[in-house]
């Protein structure tokens, strides 16, 4: 069970990160336009 | 001047077209982009959003982004189809925003400065996904606690590690995710209007507080429900204010109008500048085709203003010079130019739309939610301390404190709050879908009872542009060489007739208009002349003699017949209100169909017949497009205008029909009907739910896993039958 007690923090740790991540994206707008980047592999590229 | 002919020909009845006709002035010179205000970030970048109109699909965007992301100096350029705006963001060393904006500009779309926009909360997306992640977080923390419950507890310093890891996990999600919670229900108090917030707060702060406590205690809490419900509730805020933005920034990019730039005369010279910082006294020239700008007298020229936006009166008015005119006033044909007296909030139009603006503002419904919610606190609070007192007496006082605290937690109406804006987010997407943008929830659950549709004639029913009702091709032809060069409404409406016709038009020589009397000219070497002939029509000649008529009306739009017998069939009223002939009127409602008619009916009258009809118990929609429809939109249940009509009816209204026809109405309707009762289900299975839950946790029965099971799902419950509302509607229409 000591295993706990290094794979929790590292648990958190991780999770730690995708919240810092979500929030960096959030922050940045990511999620204000929903409708239009699904959109978007349908046009033509270069 | 030609235009003058509408006059003499005594088409006054007949309502000119508005949309196509008044075109806002294009190909500007790029002089006012740069008086638009622009943000610049930390990086010295700077940025800026625009509205981008004529964006007709998706490779527009593509165009208009690839172009924009290729030119020097550009870091980020994006368009959103669905919004119809673009961001940009550029290093103001290497280029600035009148290139920007004429890049935009010389691809065939039109780049427009934007208001003041509402940004979308981040604050409360930040939240919901940190109360999501946390939830995820604490949900495996808490299933090994209780999973303990049936294999043998776990080692109590693992289960204190548990425990306390998820008390530091949840503690940013009660204080910092669920502090809007906290703020309305503060505010809720301190204004005496106790609101769903209330209870939500209470049972937040009990959730939390008994988690602290047992944690210290070494106890199993319900802070796994604690976040769970913090992230469902914000979820429910997050698309509720999300709908509310989507159809407050439609509404304010149709309501836009006013012109941005003028040209103002100065001496010899003519600037162009923006239209804020003109000044009572500046001199200012306004073309055919534009809106004035500002209120004043005309010093020089001569015209023919349309105020029909503004007074309801159809037909343009001659003006010259000495004539007092108005902002918003659309100047139809000539040219002027106009000693400023009045700018921006001191004009006339200004002074109606802030009248109208005050009257519609309707005091913010409470919803049956908040309605509920002061008896649903003092009662979850009565039986808390009842549950306590009673099982303190016979059970003793952990026992008490763990019912009671129990009856707090699943009282918590956490599907009660959700079943309103999750319902009526759907609701007003639905409606969206259908072409009506709505301002609130409110609107829709408003409409959801309506029980007459109002509806102004020209405009409304009718498309409000006139159009060619009978002509001959090679009557068409002749009279089409003649008007080509002109801009008055007969002319467009001949111009237009004759390219659907396909007709090529033949070369007039020696053009010669004169106001009342018509436009003559050469054509094929013979002397052609386009009159007044009877009302309705213009009458054309040759070499002297009068050869041939062309009729013009205002037609019926084409889906109004089929809208107003759908309406009748969902047991809806139809009214037509006008302030037209009678002889028109009901010609009008005889072809799309309407019950009753009002003819001749001033705008103030038209507001008093709804209010009278209000006070009768009927629930009215009234759908208009000028501002003389103002009081009208403002006096009914219901308001709503059409999106090719005045800026400022748009702005008094509760909604704004996108397209061009009635069958919005008949859509939002169904999606308000579906919508209400999507969240009369959901409210009456949540207090079931709750009323259920709180006899079991007075039993003794609810602990922390079986409320962690419960809770959640009344709130899914919510969640579907909100995302059954599209279905509902789609089932309507068949």
């Amino acid at each position: 069970m000591k295993a706990i007690l290094i794979l929790l923090p590292a648990a958190l740790f991780v999770g730690g990160i995708f919240v810092v991540l979500f929030l960096l994206a959030a922050r940045d707008g990511q999620f204000e336009d929903l409708d239009d980047p699904p959109e978007r592999i349908l046009h033509d590229q270069d | 001047m030609a235009a003058a002919i509408i006059l003499g020909a005594g088409l006054e009845r007949y309502y000119a077209e508005r949309r196509e006709f008044a075109p806002r002035p294009q190909g500007e010179a790029p002089g006012h982009w740069s008086a638009v205000p622009v943000s610049t970030g930390a990086d010295g970048c700077a940025e800026v959003r625009l509205a981008v109109d004529g964006l007709r699909c998706a490779s527009c965007v593509w165009v208009t982004e690839k172009v924009l992301q290729r030119t020097p100096g550009v870091e980020r350029a994006s368009v959103s189809y669905a919004t119809g705006r673009a961001t940009l963001r550029w290093r103001p060393g290497e280029t600035d925003l009148p290139a920007l904006a004429g890049r935009i500009a010389a691809l065939g779309y039109r780049p427009r400065p934007l208001g003041v926009e509402r940004r979308p909360d981040r604050g409360l997306m930040l939240r919901m996904g940190f109360a999501g992640i946390s939830a995820l977080a604490i949900m495996g923390l808490y299933e090994g606690l209780y999973a303990g419950w049936w294999y043998g507890a776990m080692d109590p310093r693992f289960a204190a590690l548990f425990r306390w890891t998820a008390l530091v996990v949840a503690t940013p999600v009660a204080l910092w995710c669920a502090s809007p919670f906290f703020a309305g229900a503060w505010a809720g108090i301190r204004h005496r209007v106790p609101h769903i917030d209330v209870p939500i707060a209470l049972g937040v702060a009990i959730l939390y507080a008994h988690g602290l406590v047992a944690t210290v205690l070494g106890k199993d809490s319900y802070l796994d429900s604690l976040t769970m419900l913090v992230a469902l509730l914000l979820v429910g805020r997050l698309l509720e204010s999300r709908e509310r933005r989507r159809a407050t920034e439609a509404a304010t990019a149709l309501a836009a109008a006013v012109p941005r730039t003028v040209r103002r005369a100065r001496g010899s010279t003519v600037e162009t500048i923006p239209a804020s910082e003109l000044a009572p006294g500046d001199l200012i020239d306004v073309g055919s085709g534009e809106e004035l700008a500002a209120d004043g007298v005309i010093v020089a020229g001569s015209g023919l203003l349309r105020m029909s936006l503004l007074t309801g009166e159809a037909e343009p008015v001659p003006v010259a010079v000495g004539d007092k005119v108005v902002a918003g006033a659309i100047l139809a044909d000539g040219g002027l130019t106009i000693w400023v007296s009045a700018v921006g909030d001191e004009t006339v139009v200004s002074a109606m739309a802030r009248q109208l603006e005050a009257a519609a503002e309707r005091t913010a419904e409470p919803t049956s939610a908040d309605r509920i919610a002061p008896w649903f606190t003092a009662g979850t609070i009565l039986v808390a301390v009842v549950t306590f007192l009673a099982a303190w007496h016979f059970l003793g006082l952990g026992e008490a404190m763990a019912r009671s605290v129990a009856v707090l937690v699943v009282a918590c109406p956490c599907a009660l709050a959700l079943a309103g804006p999750l319902a009526t987010a759907a609701g007003l997407g639905a409606a969206a879908r259908r072409g009506l943008l709505l301002r609130s929830g409110d609107a829709l659950l408003a409409l959801a009872d309506i029980n007459v549709v109002a509806l102004d004639k020209t405009g409304t029913v009718t498309a409000g542009t006139l159009t060619v009702v009978d002509a001959e091709d090679a009557v068409l032809r002749l009279a089409a060489g003649l008007e080509r060069y002109s801009t008055h409404p007969i002319a467009r409406a001949v111009l237009e007739e004759a390219t659907r016709r396909g007709i090529p038009l033949p070369q007039a020589r020696k053009l010669h208009e004169s106001p009342g009397a018509g436009i003559s000219g050469e054509i094929d070497g013979r002397e052609v002349r386009l009159g007044p002939g009877a009302p309705g029509e213009v009458l054309l000649t040759e070499d002297g003699q009068p050869t041939a008529r062309i009729r013009l009306g205002d037609l019926t739009r084409t889906d109004a017949r089929q809208t107003l017998d759908r309406l009748r069939g969902e047991g809806i009223r139809v009214a037509l209100l006008s302030g037209d002939q009678p002889e028109i009127v009901e010609r009008v409602a005889r072809e799309a169909g309407a019950a009753e008619v009002m003819a001749r009916m001033d705008p103030t009258a038209k507001a008093i017949w709804i209010g009278e009809r209000r006070r009768q118990g009927d629930r009215i929609l009234f759908a208009g497009d000028g501002l003389n429809d103002g009081p009208a939109l403002a006096a009914a249940t219901v308001g709503i205008a059409m999106a090719t009509g005045a800026a400022s009816s748009v702005l008094v209204a509760d909604g704004v029909i996108s397209t061009e026809s009635l069958a919005p109405i008949l859509g939002g309707i169904r999606a308000a009907r579906a919508t209400r009762h999507a969240v009369r289900l959901s409210q009456r299975w949540a207090i079931v739910y709750n009323v259920v839950a709180v006899g079991a946790a007075v039993a003794g029965l609810v602990n922390p896993l079986v409320a962690a099971i419960l809770m959640p799902l009344s709130s899914v419950s919510v969640i579907w039958r909100a995302s059954r509302v599209e279905v509902a509607v789609r089932r309507a229409e068949r």
